[in-house]
């Protein structure tokens, strides 16, 4: 049986040196890595979340609400609502622009659901690499 | 205005901002990074054909 040898964590640095790029990097996606001078992974981040959140948007996707229920509807729709509000402003302007698409069957109406959500999954993806490079635990 | 994209477009799209992302975040090295994309989109689209056909051939 191997032994899988693991370097231990630093110490976690103040709070004044990562929350301010995590934040940036929720509320614009890419922005907390372009505050953080990574310009290159920045605006690779930023543009993939922005281009599948409009992608899903086009799509007539649905935006979650929190619904809870049996367990299913409450990890999808619970989840979902999570991962939707994890894209920032891109959010917060689609909801103060009226965006209210239904949730109807339909392929292309699903394919733009998920895009949004895993825009949102994208987005906390950047807010962990944001942190662990203001933290010191990533070049 | 509604895009709508065939089922094979939508994972085409999905497989390169997945594979896209995830080489940035997880490979230290632009090469790293470039070889893990790629392979990382092969084998997405490798299992969208091989789902599609079997698909396809169980509802024959």
């Amino acid at each position: 049986m191997s032994e899988k040898l693991t370097a231990p964590l630093p110490p976690l640095p103040p709070a004044k040196q990562w929350l301010p790029p995590v934040v940036i990097a929720w509320l614009v996606p890419g922005g907390g890595h372009f505050y953080l001078k990574r310009y290159y992974r920045g605006a690779i981040l930023g543009g993939c979340t922005t281009i599948l959140f409009l992608l899903g948007l086009l799509m007539r996707g649905y935006l979650f609400e929190p619904m809870t229920g049996d367990l299913l509807t409450t990890i999808i729709y619970v989840g979902g609502a999570i991962a939707d509000r994890a894209t920032g402003l891109l959010y917060i302007l689609a909801r103060i622009f009226g965006y209210n698409a239904p949730d109807v069957a339909g392929h292309s109406v699903d394919y733009g659901t998920k895009f949004m959500v895993i825009a949102g999954l994208f987005n906390i993806l950047a807010m962990v690499d944001a942190f662990e490079i203001a933290s010191g635990r990533k070049d | 205005m509604k895009m709508t994209l065939t089922h094979f477009e939508a994972t085409l799209i999905l497989a390169i901002f997945i594979s896209a992302v995830l080489a940035v975040v997880t490979k230290k090295t632009d090469e790293e990074r470039f070889r893990y994309g790629m392979r990382s989109l092969g084998w997405f689209a490798v299992t969208v054909f091989g789902l599609g056909w079997l698909m396809y051939l169980g509802h024959r």
